[in-house]
């Protein structure tokens, strides 16, 4: 996708910095919404190209009010807005939805996160999960939990709540070739082994096993 | 699938059990025949063949899977788990020889998971339940998917009727896919429609006032 | 059996398996709860005679009554979770505002949990992109088209498109309107898109 609007646009953003076209953008986010769509876990969060998109979607707006009325050129950038809207909100549903589902792991991740480590989850959505998880265990305690046995007014939501299956299994596209990943046995009676992927090939493959691939951008989920 | 919002907790797979899933609950509550093997004093009202104040050792009665599962991990000399009929020899002889002619519904339905679940007690039968367990699965398999990918537009019940209920899932998120496609097929992907959850509220409230 | 009580709600939400929430068993929580101080109370007594009186044949009982508690407090928790997912689906099915007969059904602290989590979610929608905000609640199907055809099920009154101009929603009323305005009334059931 390709966006002519912003050819004439003359405050380019700072995000394009790096060299970032337009084009580029939208294919990072592409990347990063099939990835978060796919994976059982949440994926580290793409905070600058959420806000770039963001941003670049302000100005496509701002570029589209001094368009013409009637011009067919504006009907079509205004398609092209909401295409790229919708893979953003798309994006941000996928994670919503992942935060609420595994909040306590969500959090405890994230704490247990050292120094260096990128951020699993971006400042607006840390104060969402931080949110979601007081309220519901505030819930749980006030209707029931305060009600019961001194012995049982605690609940451990980290066991109570069930971590991502990470064994699940992925369709992936290799972007740069691997050598020698390790495989682990399904069964009691297999072996474990190792494979090579090729740039360009696609597998079906337990996430477990190449999760790194994915961080890493070596690979793509499909 | 974005278009459903409500997510319940998922069952726990293997001999995980999942906390908070209303499935494994309800699975735990099946019930295994049990022998105590010490005494239950004051507990007698659970045991309504006899009118003793206790459980006295050696009584044969029927627990759910979660208390003798609790007990059991407690301490294993409180009682001896029997193996439900379905799990012993005989049985397995009969999956084994062709998996596809039982019916699980009628000997489950909680044919797989109540099966993982027995393999938290240490049976020396266990390697063999085991293994009967995943080889029915794998056998039963191909036409669970087939039919479930076959049945466009029709009454699917006789379908579902002998399955267990994890196939009887499998069954349903295939039919959920074989829909989708058709309906992408048919240019209805891009249609927006009422929340369906929306739509069966009106339709329970149209029933509460007639009823 | 004990914990019978317990079990009864869970099946309570397993019957209605598509999401929607069923009325809250107050009455069922609160018997749950008695039956847990009632085991409880009997757990202690017995403890006590343990120690005082070397009845360490009781052992076998206290174990099996804890049991009981531990399944009891499993089940409310379940129970009161799963309804706070099936509350969850309600702000995105329906948006910030419950019609009377969807609220009817919930606790009050359930109403309390349900204003958190819209103001939460209403929070971080705003916070986006640098304060600059974006609606994530809109956009669920991916776009094909810019206006779409779209008939009126029932009387909804007046919407305020774009250009500042007023369509009447009257009932059987048809109309051509953008589609990212429509999108919230359709999934809410109030206007129908038409495909042809």
């Amino acid at each position: 996708m390709s966006n002519p609007l912003s050819d004439n646009d003359p405050n380019q953003e700072e995000c394009q910095e790096d060299d970032m076209t337009p084009a580029d953008l939208i294919a990072k986010l592409e990347e990063a919404w099939l990835n978060e769509k796919f994976s059982p876990e949440l994926l580290a969060n793409q905070a600058e190209v959420v806000e770039c998109v963001m941003e670049q979607l302000t100005h496509m707006e701002a570029n589209l009010q001094r368009v013409k009325k009637g011009d067919p050129k504006a009907s079509i950038h205004r398609m092209e807005i909401d295409r790229i809207r919708f893979v953003l909100c798309s994006y941000l549903r996928s994670r919503l939805q992942k935060i609420e589902k595994f909040y306590p792991h969500v959090l405890e991740k994230e704490k247990s996160r050292s120094k260096g480590e990128p951020a699993l989850l971006s400042p607006e959505e840390f104060a969402f999960a931080k949110e979601y998880a007081a309220n519901t265990e505030s819930h749980l305690k006030s209707v029931a939990l305060s009600h019961m046995p001194p012995i049982l007014q605690t609940l451990d939501m980290l066991k109570a709540v069930p971590a991502p299956c990470l064994d699940s299994f992925v369709f992936l596209r290799v972007k740069e070739s691997q050598e020698n990943i390790l495989v682990e046995p399904e069964t009691d009676d297999q072996r474990e082994y190792v494979v090579d992927l090729e740039e360009g090939s696609q597998h079906l493959m337990r996430y477990r096993t190449i999760a790194p691939l994915i961080s890493s951008g070596a690979a793509q989920l499909i | 699938m974005e278009s459903q919002s409500y997510l319940p907790v998922q069952p726990g797979v293997c001999m995980e059990e999942n906390f908070f899933s209303l499935d494994d609950i309800l699975l735990s509550h099946q019930r295994l025949p049990i022998r105590t093997e010490v005494s239950f004093p004051r507990l007698g009202f659970l045991e309504k063949s006899s009118d003793s104040p206790d459980i006295p050792m050696g009584t044969k009665m029927e627990l759910p899977l979660w208390l003798s599962k609790g007990l059991y991990e407690q301490n294993k000399r409180m009682l001896s788990v029997e193996l439900p009929k379905v799990y012993r020899e005989g049985w397995r002889t009969v999956f084994n020889a062709d998996p596809n002619v039982v019916d699980l519904h009628k000997l489950g339905p909680y044919y797989y998971g109540l099966g993982s679940q027995m393999l938290r007690f240490d049976s020396p039968e266990n390697p063999e339940i085991a293994q009967t367990l995943l080889q029915t699965f794998i056998g039963r398999f191909r036409r669970t998917m087939d039919s479930s990918q076959n049945a466009y537009n029709e009454d699917t019940s006789a379908l579902v009727e002998r399955l267990d209920c994890l196939e009887k899932t499998l069954f349903v998120s295939g039919q959920c896919g074989l829909n989708s496609f058709q309906g992408w097929e048919k240019g209805q992907a891009c249609q927006l429609s009422a929340s369906s959850l929306v739509l069966n509220y009106r339709k329970r409230k149209i029933t509460d006032v007639q009823s | 059996m004990f914990c019978e009580k317990a079990v009864e709600l869970i099946r309570e939400l397993q019957r209605i398996s598509d999401g929607q929430l069923p009325a809250f068993n107050e009455d069922g929580v609160r018997q749950v709860l008695q039956e847990m101080e009632a085991l409880y109370e009997h757990n202690q007594a017995d403890v006590n005679e343990t120690k005082s009186e070397q009845r360490a044949d009781l052992l076998p009982s206290i174990r099996l009554r804890h049991c009981c508690l531990l399944r009891n407090q499993r089940c409310v928790g379940a129970y009161l979770y799963d309804r706070l997912l099936r509350i969850r689906a309600l702000r995105w099915e329906y948006g910030s505002v419950l019609p009377a007969n969807v609220r009817f059904h919930m606790s009050a602290e359930e109403l309390q949990w349900f204003t958190c989590y819209k103001k939460s979610l209403a929070s971080f929608m705003r916070s986006l992109g640098g304060g600059g905000g974006l609606d994530v609640t809109q956009d669920m199907r991916p776009p094909k088209s810019l206006y779409i055809q779209v008939r009126c099920v029932k009387d909804h009154g007046e919407l305020e498109i774009d250009d500042g101009t007023l369509v009447l929603l009257k009932k059987n009323s048809q109309h051509f309107l953008p589609r990212w305005k429509c999108e919230h009334l359709i999934r809410q059931g109030i206007l129908e898109h038409v495909v042809h």
